[in-house]
């Protein structure tokens, strides 16, 4: 099947060396995937114009990332073979990263040629999921935790306990993606998802399964839990902390929390993947996107935690509205807040595929 | 013998070279994927991300399609089924109706049966879940009616809702596949020469003789191919479960999608289609030979 797949494939020529030295006319061209509105989308004003506009480079924003392991799927049957895939740079979310890597599937970062990259928080230097720091730099980073609708609660969550609480029977929903939902679990239990192993797990994984087949979890969901907790078919559920801080803009019922056991952090990365045409342009995107105002721009839009240090100064400068988001907790926690939050710890291979078995058999069954 | 004259050699040969495009694409796009995914079945992965398993004689994976997804693959089968006899039930008299008394307004009224499906298969199921919500009118009517508790008896229904149940799966499924029901139901129908009715009379048939004893024989194999037509995708189907139903209401379509595209196990996902494949077959020979289509036909 994969070879079938990949014939239909093509990216053949952007693979040649000989093709990438030469340019052969696609020099000024730089392709990224991403996911839907995670950048800001002005035609004129948009990052993606100021940057084509700055660079003489011919951008293209594909968001075309829905989630990270049908991503996969789809770029595997073309970089397992060695083959390039169209994009030169594609934003997986962090856990992914160790993988690509360890599949020899990414490129070095030319760092020398991303001067702003001091900019990164501290915070995020030498992360778990790229140690050495050369293949990744974090998009966007959030929170995941708790979000609810008063209008169906009547009232403000604050635990992970609330989402077992029987009054929400079937009005609970919990994300497919595994990290999240499984690493909130465990912090419910007292265990760290930094430091993960299947038995520190196992907890986390039978209250899941109890909480599906007493009927308590309604639905595993992506990003389509928005829809349901504006519709009041859940009264909370597991949840991005962008996503809700947008909602929430528009429906004073909707609200956020970190619950109290802790929350999970998660950072969506920009890698370079094997073979990709434009390097050199993709360094000076990321160039482009570490500097503060310009980064301060795309956080003003999307609303998550940006990895860029020096944001809530340039927020301050655009005024209105945006000078209100330095402000804004969710964007900018406070030291006590990112205190209780953990990102997942590296897997061995074995490791993960025990976690995806056991997830899948609960969230697909 | 006698060798045949150059001209009889053409004229035999001649269906055959008419048949070889249909021919060609069938091996092509039928039994040559048919065969990878035979071989993808049996395959072992020798690590997680081995992506071109290789060849092992690996039955395991079709061991597992029954121990770990039966329930789900029992599930694909009662929905798809319910869904098949749902759309029958609403789909033959509407095409019966339709070819009786449609008179000049046939073809309009036909025509309005496929008018929705105009608009995108995904579209149209995400918008039930809007009518279906919580708090929409729906929900609301059947609460106040109090067909919420019996529905749950009969253990469609969860709670006091619709939405992310069994219910709204079997729901979705009729929905999409009502016209693969009507339209077969209605061109066998309206085939029916209407003095044929006449005559039944004539003979002393009431109105419902007739039905039972000349156009429901001949309406047969209409209703053959419109089972076949609901029933066959409605079993594989994922869409509708994916986001009309909850946890406790996912079919098979959903695990071959979580087994390819999240799980990346190549072998099992494809050692579940095949014994999805099997057993549609099978079904459906057992429902000619019970139906005698043939002689219908």
């Amino acid at each position: 099947m994969p070879t079938l797949l990949a014939a239909c494939g093509g990216g053949e020529a952007a693979s040649s060396p000989a093709a990438r030295a030469e340019g052969d006319g696609a020099a000024n061209a730089l392709v990224v995937d991403s996911w839907p509105i995670y950048i800001d989308d002005d035609p004129e004003e948009g990052t993606v114009a100021r940057f084509r506009a700055a660079s003489g480079i011919d951008l293209t924003w594909n968001e075309d990332i829905n989630d990270n392991n049908e991503y996969f799927a789809k770029i595997q049957p073309l970089l397992s073979q060695g083959k390039a895939i169209s994009a030169d740079i594609i934003t997986p979310t962090y856990w992914m990263v160790p993988r690509l890597v360890q599949l020899d599937w990414l490129e070095p970062l030319p760092l020398d040629a991303i001067p702003n990259r001091v900019n990164l928080l501290p915070s995020l230097k030498n992360p778990s999921w790229d140690p050495s720091g050369e293949y990744s730099l974090p998009w966007q980073t959030g929170i995941t935790g708790i979000a609810y609708n008063r209008a169906v609660t009547g009232r403000a969550l604050g635990s992970m306990a609330d989402l077992f609480d029987p009054a929400l029977k079937g009005k609970v929903g919990v994300l497919t993606e595994m990290r999240d939902t499984v690493g909130l679990l465990m912090l419910a239990d007292g265990e760290d998802p930094a430091n993960p192993t299947f038995e520190r797990a196992a907890g986390a994984f039978e209250r899941l399964q109890e909480a599906k087949e007493s009927g308590q979890i309604r639905r595993f969901t992506g990003n389509d839990y928005i829809d349901d907790l504006v519709a009041g078919n859940f009264g909370a559920c597991i949840a991005w902390s962008g996503d809700i801080a947008q909602l929430a803009l528009d429906n004073p019922d909707i609200g956020f929390v970190v619950p109290e056991e802790g929350g999970m952090r998660f950072a969506d990365c920009m890698v370079v993947p094997k073979g990709a045409a434009n390097v050199a342009n993709a360094a000076r995107f990321m160039d482009f996107v570490y500097n503060p105002d310009n980064a301060a721009r795309i956080t003003a839009a999307v609303q998550y935690l940006s990895p860029v240090d020096g944001v809530a100064d340039a927020l301050r400068r655009l005024g209105g509205e945006a000078a209100a988001l330095a402000e804004s907790t969710v964007l900018f926690p406070d030291a006590a807040t990112t205190s209780r939050l953990r990102t997942f710890g590296p897997l061995s291979e074995e490791e993960e595929a025990r976690f995806d078995e056991a997830f899948s058999a609960i969230a697909g069954a | 013998m006698a060798e045949p004259t150059p001209g009889q050699r053409r004229g035999r040969l001649a269906p055959y070279a008419l048949l070889s495009p249909g021919m060609l694409w069938l091996v092509l796009f039928f039994l040559v994927p048919l065969a990878s995914l035979l071989r993808m079945s049996l395959s072992t992965k020798r690590s997680r991300f081995d992506f071109d398993p290789s060849f092992s004689w690996d039955w395991s994976n079709y061991g597992d399609v029954f121990t770990t997804w039966g329930s789900q693959l029992g599930r694909s089968f009662l929905f798809a089924g319910a869904a098949t006899l749902l759309c029958l039930a609403i789909g033959y008299p509407l095409a019966y109706w339709i070819a009786f008394h449609g008179g000049r307004w046939r073809n309009l009224l036909i025509g309005l049966v496929v008018v929705p499906f105009f608009t995108s298969f995904l579209l149209r199921t995400i918008s039930w879940t809007v009518v279906l919500a919580d708090n929409g009118t729906v929900v609301r009517a059947l609460r106040g009616a109090g067909l919420t508790d019996v529905l749950r008896w009969l253990r469609l229904t969860d709670g006091d809702r619709v939405l992310d149940t069994p219910l709204a799966v079997i729901g979705g499924l009729t929905y999409n596949f009502l016209p693969f029901m009507v339209l077969p139901i209605y061109v066998s129908l309206e085939k029916i020469d209407a003095r044929l009715v006449d005559a039944a009379g004539d003979l002393y048939a009431g109105g419902a003789a007739a039905f039972a004893r000349v156009v429901l024989p001949l309406s047969l194999p209409g209703v053959f191919a419109g089972s076949l037509l609901t029933f066959i995708p409605a079993s594989g189907d994922f869409v509708n479960a994916y986001f009309l139903g909850g946890t406790r209401s996912r079919m098979i379509g959903n695990v071959v999608q979580d087994r390819f595209l999240v799980q990346l196990d190549y072998p099992g996902a494809a050692a579940i289609s095949l014994v999805l494949m099997a057993i549609i077959t099978a079904a459906v020979l057992l429902y000619a030979k019970l139906l005698g289509t043939e002689e219908l036909a």
